[in-house]
């Protein structure tokens, strides 16, 4: 008998991440993707520079919030969808490894792959490098809010992926849920909701409590705070551990 | 190596599995026959821990299928019912994949991804991909991923399904051949494969375990009612048949 060895954390992790990375680009939706985000991130922002002038990115990353709701969920929306669907997820879950590895290798190459969407980003940088002087730290401010929103955005998208065997529905859900976290930011429908519910203050009790857009903003404006840090890591980590409860309560 | 006690699986008012118990020992191939519907599957997907049984225990070479699930998993090899495998995967990388998920690394790995290959014959598809295979080389990389790692237990859920007879007597060879210690059960709905490969047989119907025998014993009773095997094990499975 071959000696087989117990499949620590990380080997399992690494091994669903290589497969799920491998698979993002032999069916090439790594490569449509990642062009397809990096034309239509830089050329809107290249309009926006033109017509501002200015030598900042703040255009760029004020305007990803409204952009990743909708590709990010094209990202999660197969990693469970798919697998339930082609059934494949019998063969992945009895495994020798926990439902958490399986979960944790998806959101690595996930993780992956929206860090190379910002990777095509960086001609920005050394564009406006080329062309003036601008506050570097308020850039890598602003990139580290993009890693925070795309991180729970992920861990979301894949846990809603876990609970259809539809990736539309699945996208659809991530897509509209998405848009809550984000729209629950703007001034107007912050406005809109105190007016509507006025003793409740829904809109600003929204806007504190549950939008993402107040954490993105303060990483935006060059501030790294301990909140929004947690309020980043602490959701990711919620939907992961979901994601990892509903697989195990599919054995039931 | 596999030890069924009493094991019965409800889903609401339905019971899939009704108060099953058996026993396979090193060295047995057991086929487990019974038409579609009968409960098969369902006992397989709570051996392999992919269900949880509601009533009743399952032990897989030691070890508990509900307390130690992860342990099961290392001891057995597991072809699903519907062989479902990653299409867009190289066959030699979806082979890779699983032995790393088995546990398997650096040279054990690949030694046993060539067994595997050359046992399975699957060098002609090695480096295509799994969606421009044909069935049978389907069949044989889903046998293949679920042996790679040579476990003691191996449980197969119509493993012969889209095979060729030829490829079928190759295939009753190859699972003789590794029996020696190990404990195979494999399902099938056609008796006659079922009697081709294995020795003793596990009749199922409506979830309910209605023969443990084996063949020779089943040959002898129905060499005894003037019957065919194929006749006596239909009489069992349609409740006609006395019980032994």
């Amino acid at each position: 008998m071959t000696k087989v060895a117990q499949v620590g954390l990380v080997r399992g992790v690494s091994a669903v991440a290589g497969r799920e990375l491998g698979n993002y680009f032999d069916s090439k939706i790594a490569y449509v993707y990642t062009i397809a985000f990096v034309v239509l991130a830089n050329s809107i922002f290249m309009n926006e520079f033109f017509l501002t002038g200015t030598v900042d990115m703040t255009g760029f990353f004020d305007l990803m919030p409204l952009l990743l709701p909708v590709f990010l969920p094209a990202v999660t929306m197969r990693l469970w969808a798919e697998e339930r669907k082609q059934r494949t997820i019998e063969m992945l879950l009895t495994m020798p490894i926990r439902p958490i590895q399986a979960v944790l290798g998806k959101y690595v190459a996930a993780l992956a792959l929206f860090a190379l969407f910002l990777v095509g980003s960086l001609p920005i940088v050394f564009m406006l490098s080329a062309l003036g002087e601008p506050d570097l730290g308020l850039i890598a401010g602003g990139y580290l809010g993009l890693l925070g929103f795309g991180a729970m955005f992920l861990a979301l998208g894949m846990f809603l992926s876990s609970l259809s065997s539809d990736q539309i529905v699945a996208f659809i859900t991530t897509t509209v849920v998405g848009f809550v976290f984000v729209l629950s930011g703007n001034d107007r429908v912050v406005a809109v909701l105190d007016g509507l519910f006025p003793a409740l203050t829904l809109g600003t009790r929204l806007y504190e409590s549950f939008s993402v857009m107040p954490h993105y903003d303060a990483f935006v404006r060059g501030v790294v705070s301990l909140p929004s840090v947690l309020y980043f890591g602490g959701l990711s980590a919620l939907f992961l551990w979901i994601n990892a409860t509903v697989l195990e309560r599919h054995r039931a | 190596m596999i030890v069924v006690e009493n094991v019965t699986k409800r889903y609401g008012a339905f019971t899939a599995v009704d108060d099953v118990s058996f026993t396979i020992g090193p060295g047995e191939i057991v086929g487990f026959l019974g038409p579609n519907g009968a409960g098969k599957s369902t006992v397989l997907k709570m051996l392999c821990t992919w269900i949880r049984p509601t009533a009743g225990k399952i032990t897989i070479d030691g070890h508990d299928v509900v307390g130690d699930p992860l342990a099961v998993r290392r001891s057995l090899g597991y072809l699903t019912e519907h062989n479902a495998l990653y299409e867009n995967m190289r066959v030699d990388k979806f082979l890779d994949f699983v032995g790393k998920l088995r546990g398997l690394s650096g040279k054990t790995l690949n030694d046993r991804r060539d067994w595997v290959v050359e046992q399975c014959t699957l060098d002609e598809v090695l480096h295509k991909q799994v969606q421009e295979c044909s069935k049978g080389f389907r069949q044989r990389i889903g046998v293949a991923a679920a042996l790679i790692h040579d476990p003691r237990v191996i449980l197969l859920d119509e493993p012969t399904h889209g095979l060729d007879p030829l490829q079928v007597v190759a295939f009753r060879d190859f699972i003789r051949g590794l029996s020696r210690d190990r404990a195979i059960l494999f399902s099938s709905h056609n008796l006659a494969e079922v009697a081709t490969i294995s020795e003793r047989l596990l009749v199922i119907n409506r979830g309910q375990l209605l023969e443990d025998a084996t063949l020779q014993e089943l040959g002898d009773r129905a060499a005894a009612d003037g019957h065919t095997l194929e006749d006596t094990v239909l009489e069992i499975v349609r409740g006609q048949g006395a019980r032994s």
